[in-house]
């Protein structure tokens, strides 16, 4: 079958790219758009690797068509830093509370924390480990990136809200 | 586990929708929110060569109350019908199923009519739908029909759906004032679990606020399909609200209960788990048909 050309608004850039229907979000941002930071763990929605904000909220981007994805406001990892030395805040956190080993899962788990925080600015611990629910790590045991999650809402927070 | 080939087709109306679905009846599939089907597909447990996408579809997402009548567009997601007012306060029992369902990145993309026509015992949108005795609305090549949910699912996966119809909504009568709902799920861990026994209950009361008016108890993974209690609001109804009511309805749910011994849990284990969950979902619903 013939590839259809879609567009995809991209931490608000705009890519015209022709996909073949078959394939993922995932996929075409990985290696279309060589945005990399978006990973594929399992491949089917369990591990939270490839998570994504769609229209500000979190999706597999490896259960979503990139033909689904057509004209939608997607935000990944790339998005979020301002410049090389201007991390976002969560990004901050992890790096502050080692929040990250591998790495693998990271991306995910900030797209996810970043949902999260978006429609719950002042999580409890519980709220932010029901937020990761759909996230692995092999690595840390998630201690620590719910203290920095925890942390950076505290940063994010506005005034008089925060720690 | 790349996609199996497939035609995409995203028809811009219900009629284009039905239209294409009838031009390739029986090897295509309705592509709703995908997190089934794309699963299924990656698996190579399915491999239909069309999907039809329903996201050009409008007015899909939306639900209403009309005439004493509510209904719910099947391709409203998970997250959105648990954060929904609306929902809360006309379909309650659907509120609390939608989420708990998968996790945060499922219930953006998983929608009802999906979880719906996959038809798994244990759907945690069709259990409640049942206790809300929704009907689904099918619109094909003939016209719409309307299906009680209970005559809806057949098996496991398996619906009185024709390959050629379409989910349009699905429906329920308004609730009563004094009407409140319970949803108890039970999984051996707290995310993205499928239960290994989940309950919903509708309770409705008389002016009185004690005497229960009407009740509707469905039960998920005890059966091959979502399944209703009777035996559990036959005790119900016509009694005052209260604990030993409750228990004694959880009895008939365990005795309605069809389950069996899978990897999940043994049939014995949630025999007994129905009856619990049964009378802490009678309990939930009670608090809230007082609240109103």
């Amino acid at each position: 079958m013939a590839k259809e050309i879609i567009e995809l608004i991209v931490n608000g850039d705009r890519y015209e790219v022709a996909v073949e229907p078959w394939r993922t979000l995932a996929e075409v941002l990985r290696e279309d758009l060589n945005l990399t930071g978006t990973k594929i763990g399992c491949n089917q929605g369990d591990c939270g690797a490839c998570t994504v904000l769609m229209e500000g909220r979190s999706v597999s981007s490896c259960l979503t068509l990139a033909a689904e994805a057509h004209q939608r406001e997607i935000v990944t990892i790339e998005g979020l830093a301002q410049g090389p030395e201007d991390l976002h805040p969560l990004q901050e956190a992890f790096v502050e509370h080692g929040a990250v080993q591998c790495g693998y899962c990271t991306p995910g788990m900030i797209l996810s924390a970043k949902h999260l925080l978006d429609h719950n600015p002042t999580p409890s611990e519980q709220e932010i480990r029901q937020g990761l629910s759909g996230n692995l790590c092999r690595c840390t045991g998630y201690s620590k990136i719910v203290e920095a999650i925890g942390a950076a809402a505290a940063k994010m927070a506005p005034a008089g809200e925060g720690e | 586990m790349l996609l199996p080939r497939f035609e995409y087709h995203q028809p811009a109306s219900l009629d284009e929708a039905v239209e294409v679905l009838g031009q390739y009846a029986g090897e295509a599939a309705v592509l709703a929110g995908g997190t089934d089907l794309l699963v299924n597909m990656k698996h190579q447990a399915m491999a239909p060569s069309h999907l039809v996408s329903l996201a050009g579809v409008e007015g899909l997402d939306q639900a209403s109350a009309d005439g004493g009548r509510v209904t719910v567009g099947p391709l409203m997601s998970a997250a959105v019908l648990a954060q929904s007012e609306f929902i809360a306060a006309n379909a309650g029992a659907l509120a609390l199923g939608a989420a708990v369902l998968g996790s945060p990145q499922v219930r953006t993309r998983a929608t009802v009519g999906g979880n719906v026509c996959n038809a798994r015992p244990a759907a945690d949108m069709s259990v409640p739908l049942l206790a809300l005795g929704a009907r689904a609305v099918l619109t094909g090549p003939d016209g719409q029909r309307q299906v009680d949910l209970e005559e809806f699912f057949v098996g496991p996966g398996q619906t009185v759906r024709a390959p050629g119809e379409l989910l349009s909504a699905l429906e329920m009568d308004a609730p009563a004032p004094g009407t409140g709902w319970g949803y108890q799920k039970l999984g051996l861990r707290k995310a993205l679990e499928i239960s290994l026994v989940n309950v919903a209950a509708a309770l409705s009361l008389e002016d009185d606020g004690k005497t229960i008016k009407a009740a509707r108890v469905a039960l998920g993974a005890v059966a091959p399909t979502p399944i209703l209690a009777p035996g559990a609001a036959e005790v119900l109804v016509g009694q005052a609200a209260g604990g030993d009511v409750f228990k004694a309805a959880g009895q008939k749910a365990a005795a309605d209960a069809k389950p069996i011994d899978d990897h999940r849990g043994s049939a014995w284990y949630r025999r007994e788990m129905v009856a619990v969950l049964t009378a802490r979902a009678l309990n939930q619903a009670w608090a809230r048909a007082q609240g109103q």
